[in-house]
């Protein structure tokens, strides 16, 4: 695409097709304004896709094989390790990386920092998407997930923590699904369903929070039902729900941070100036907000060795493990926003934001897989368990950038001129317009 | 005396022993049939006469019910100077279903009864025979004492033809 | 407006409030305090009595109809049989709910124990579970309910003895299989389960928990120096009602030694009860620290960064309008 954008070829973000004069067709909006062949031809030259594409045939027909054989045949069947991969990663590791939805909407709805809306429509998106993969990864490691619907209707278990998890993820996605609408809306020109959500924003982002605080916490009260299984210097009596929410906050916010970072990388064409503009001072303001959370973090985690008294496993093998993870993913991201944020570095807080996510990723699998039954034997994923896993993640990402290519989370959508304004203003606009000159005759909706 | 009354005499001392031996075996069985177990095991035929004469005495194996009475320091201070039973059958007090409901509500009512951890009868000649047997090189196997019927074969799986590494699922 | 006044009205009802509050002591229950049913039943493993014969696993096959074994079930090798590097002895699965495994400390005969669901007084499964599938009945046993089981296998995490197993080898209704004390055929009616009543040397001791506990006891006291001074399970985890007897530190036997007293359940109420307080504070909390952001005319103050220079060409203007 981007070869074609440097050619002059202008992808659709605009309901009206500058070159007649007519309305977009829906087959227009989803191929970008090419045509098939044109569409076809970029998909086919850009070797990311052939990844895809050899993930896919690996991995598509293993996730069949999965639901045609069960889980025995994709997995090692462990009755001593029932949670292997699609939950120590899908669920434990997406869910707070996609915090950002939350996190950006408290940000610019209840703090009104609307200095980051630009990218806050990203924020809300990468929390949708994170949520509803890890309810996928979810379909794929539950025995009967045709069943899904029986605890928020058929059987209920309430004074149990994952009813809590169900009740709260299937909210929380309605809440982030209507948050994200307002750009379909926009997209598909339904000016009344966005301004039916733009009124009750308020509301949705406080029920956000709500959910949000309580199942970032409870995905870390799981672990309690289990206190002897994980590692002491994992688990905490007292305060492993406290340890995953304030974790989940750094998570999602850096999470945005690289996502913006591959998106200025690989997606420039599909960014408009706002976006691009504002990504650097975007950037070391979310790397302030997780300085807050990683150091806040850090010492509730030492808090924690000290309330139960740890201190001697920090000299053991799994300590050096500990301490590993604390200096990769918390304090040297801490160090590089430090310097970055003092100097304006957006570039080095991208680093940190990237040792955070690892940070985050290696937390979640250490508490869930690594140094569960740290006690018995150590479990190892079976190689299908990693193929499925990478799949689906796959099938991740390539969800994401269909959306990101479509709607307007990158750019601003320029709407109808309304015929009040100089309507003649805009035949007098020359097609390849400088976009600040564009802006200045269309009336934009944020 | 004259010889008719030394005779009558002589009759009546005979007729005592003989009736009194009489008696006695009728109190001993030669070989007892424990057959609790058939569905799964054969009955054991068990030599009664040949266990009495290995045993220095009958408490040995009955405790205090019959013989010279027990030496056990836990249960002299009760049966120091307890009576011989009529009967000295093992089933008249281990019964064989120990924990049926009739058994279990029975217990509750006997509220006095000191004895309330009395085993049953599998578990009675279990722990009665096998340790002796043990020291005398008795028999100590399942089957050397009762054979498994056809239905005990497939009971305990006979046939099962697995790998041993097959085992359970970790 | 009737005969009430307002301040009349408002008194009475605090009146009523607080008559409902006082009215009389209440039962505060806390965790941990459920002393069980009492008349449930239980079973006391003696460790010194089992002779590894394995027929109480045939005896539960048989009753529970589950698959044929591996191997015959007087087949004595099994014993020996070990995995994941020689780390762990047999436990139970899908098709085993109860195995022996044999332990061989320094300087005396081999010891048996019997493995199986020890049908705790506040089990770890049944508090871990969202769709109410296990029940503590009042007989004592801890049955399952496959019919709503969505297969999460939280119950498998949270069992501390890592009872429960699950049939993976079943593509379509897989579900959690353990030992459920033979409720269905046999507890219910009064009658011991099958491994019990198989058991040649009564190993397995079947009665009302709180019997057992005095027989337990008893047998400590009348056999000095057979047994540890200790029931496991008497008051572990908040009681079992399978408990064990043993000769040796129950360590050497395969059972944690200080799972402590408390159930599993109480380590996750203290997050449970944040949940309510969460709900009823966030909501005034967060719309009032957004009431604040809004400077005096009632827009979002968004021109207050320091010096950070504004993307060209775009201001951020949530009014609308033009530029």
């Amino acid at each position: 695409m981007k070869s074609l954008v440097e050619l002059g070829v202008k992808p659709v973000d605009s309901l009206i097709n500058e070159k007649n004069d007519k309305r977009w067709s829906i087959m227009d909006k989803l191929l970008l304004g090419l045509s098939p062949g044109q569409y076809l031809g970029q998909a086919l030259r850009n070797p990311f896709n052939w990844i895809l594409g050899i993930i896919f045939a690996i991995g598509l027909p293993l996730i069949v094989y999965r639901f045609i054989f069960g889980l025995g045949a994709v997995t090692h069947a462990s009755n001593d390790y029932p949670w292997g991969l699609f939950l120590g990663f899908g669920l434990f590791c997406m869910v707070p990386l996609s915090a950002s939805g939350f996190m950006l909407g408290t940000t610019v709805e209840i703090f009104g920092r609307h200095d980051f809306h630009p990218i806050e429509r990203l924020a809300l998106l990468n929390g949708l998407l994170g949520y509803f993969f890890a309810v996928i990864y979810l379909m794929i490691d539950l025995g009967q997930p045709w069943r899904l619907p029986y605890p928020m209707f058929w059987s209920f278990g309430p004074a149990a923590v994952l009813f809590l998890v169900a009740w709260h993820v299937a909210t929380y996605l309605s809440v982030q699904i209507a948050e994200v609408s307002v750009a379909f809306f926009e997209w598909m020109d339904w000016l009344g369903g966005k301004r039916f959500i733009r009124r009750i924003t308020i509301g949705l982002t406080v029920s956000g929070i709500i959910l949000s605080t309580l199942h970032q916490g409870a995905l870390g009260a799981l672990f309690n039902y289990a206190p002897g299984k994980v590692h002491p210097l994992w688990y905490s009596a007292s305060f492993q729900w406290i340890h995953f929410f304030v974790s989940a906050i750094p998570a999602g916010l850096c999470m945005v941070i690289v996502v913006s970072t591959i998106i200025k990388k690989t997606m420039a064409w599909r960014c408009d100036d706002g976006f691009l503009d504002s990504l650097d001072r975007c950037t070391l303001g979310l790397a302030k907000g997780a300085s807050m959370g990683l150091i806040t973090y850090l010492v509730i985690k030492f808090i924690g060795v000290a309330h139960d008294n740890e201190w001697a496993y920090l000299a053991t093998g799994w300590g050096a493990w500990f301490l590993f993870e604390m200096a990769v993913g918390v304090l040297l991201p801490l160090v590089l926003f430090a310097y970055a944020i003092r100097h304006q570095l957006a570039s080095l807080a991208r680093w940190g934001a990237v040792f955070t996510v690892f940070g985050i990723v290696l937390n979640r699998l250490n508490t869930a897989l690594i140094t569960f039954n740290w006690k018995l034997y150590q479990e190892i994923p079976h190689i299908f368990e990693f193929i499925i896993a990478v799949t689906v993640f796959a099938i991740y990402i390539t969800t994401y950038r269909f959306i990101l290519y479509r709607l307007p989370i990158l750019y601003s959508w320029k709407e109808q001129p309304q015929e009040a304004l100089a309507p003649e203003a805009v035949k007098a606009a020359p097609i390849n317009t400088t976009p600040s000159a564009a802006n200045a005759v269309y009336r934009k909706i944020d | 005396m004259n010889a008719k009354q030394i005779l009558t005499t002589l009759m009546m001392v005979l007729a005592l022993i003989v009736v009194g031996s009489t008696a006695m075996a009728a109190d001993m069985p030669e070989q007892v049939s424990l057959d609790t177990m058939v569905e799964l095991f054969d009955a054991v035929e068990f030599d009664h006469e040949m266990h009495t004469e290995l045993g220095e005495d009958c408490s040995v194996c009955h405790h205090h019910t019959t013989g010279t009475g027990t030496t056990d320091d836990r249960c002299i201070s009760c049966h120091a100077n307890s009576d011989e039973l009529a009967t000295v059958a093992c089933v008249n007090c281990h019964v064989i279903d120990p924990f049926s409901s009739e058994q279990l509500s029975q217990k509750s009512q006997e509220i006095y009864r000191f004895h309330i951890d009395k085993p049953g009868l599998k578990a009675a000649y279990h722990w009665n025979c096998i340790g002796c047997h043990e020291e005398m090189d008795g028999p100590t196997g399942c089957e050397d004492c009762h054979a498994r019927t056809p239905e005990g074969d497939a009971f305990y799986h006979k046939d099962a033809t697995g790998h041993a590494d097959e085992g359970s699922n970790h | 407006m009737s005969g009430i006044s307002r301040r009349k009205f408002l008194a009475a009802s605090v009146a009523a409030g607080a008559a409902t509050t006082l009215a009389g002591p209440k039962k505060a229950l806390a965790v941990g305090s459920f002393s069980g049913y009492p008349d449930s039943m239980g079973v006391l493993v003696d460790l010194t009595r089992c002779i590894g014969c394995r027929s109480c696993e045939a005896a539960c096959n048989k009753e529970q109809q589950l698959p044929d074994p591996n191997l015959p079930f007087d087949d004595m090798s099994v014993f020996d049989q070990t995995f994941h590097h020689g780390t762990q002895k047999r436990r139970t699965d899908e098709s085993a709910y109860t195995v022996v495994n044999r332990y061989k400390p320094e300087g005396r005969d081999p010891i048996y124990r019997k493995v199986q669901c020890n049908h705790c007084a506040e089990p770890a499964c049944l508090s871990s579970c969202f769709v109410n599938a296990y029940t503590k009945t009042k007989e004592g046993a801890v049955i399952y309910n496959g019919s709503v089981c969505v297969g999460c296998r939280n119950c498998m995490i949270a069992c501390p003895f890592n009872v429960p197993a699950y049939s993976y080898s079943s593509a379509f209704g897989p579900v959690i299989k353990k030992c459920i004390f033979c409720y269905d055929t046999r507890l219910k009616d009064g009658k011991p389960p099958a491994c019990v009543e198989i058991c040649p040397q009564e190993a397995l001791t079947f009665g009302k928990r709180k019997d057992l506990l005095k027989i337990g006891h008893q047998r400590i006291q009348t056999h000095p120096g057979r047994y540890i001074d200790r029931i496991y399970g008497e008051k572990e985890l908040g009681g079992t009602h399978w408990m064990y007897l043993s000769p040796i530190p129950v360590e050497e036997v395969g059972f944690d030694p200080r799972p402590g007293n408390e159930p599993i359940i109480s380590h996750v109420k203290d997050f449970l009860g944040v949940v309510p307080m969460v709900l009823a504070i966030w909501p005034a909390l967060f719309t009032g620290f957004h009431l604040l952001a809004k400077n005096q005319e009632g827009h979002d103050d968004h021109e207050h960064e320091t010096g950070h220079q504004q993307g060209s060409g775009q201001k951020h203007d949530d009014e609308g309008g033009q530029q």
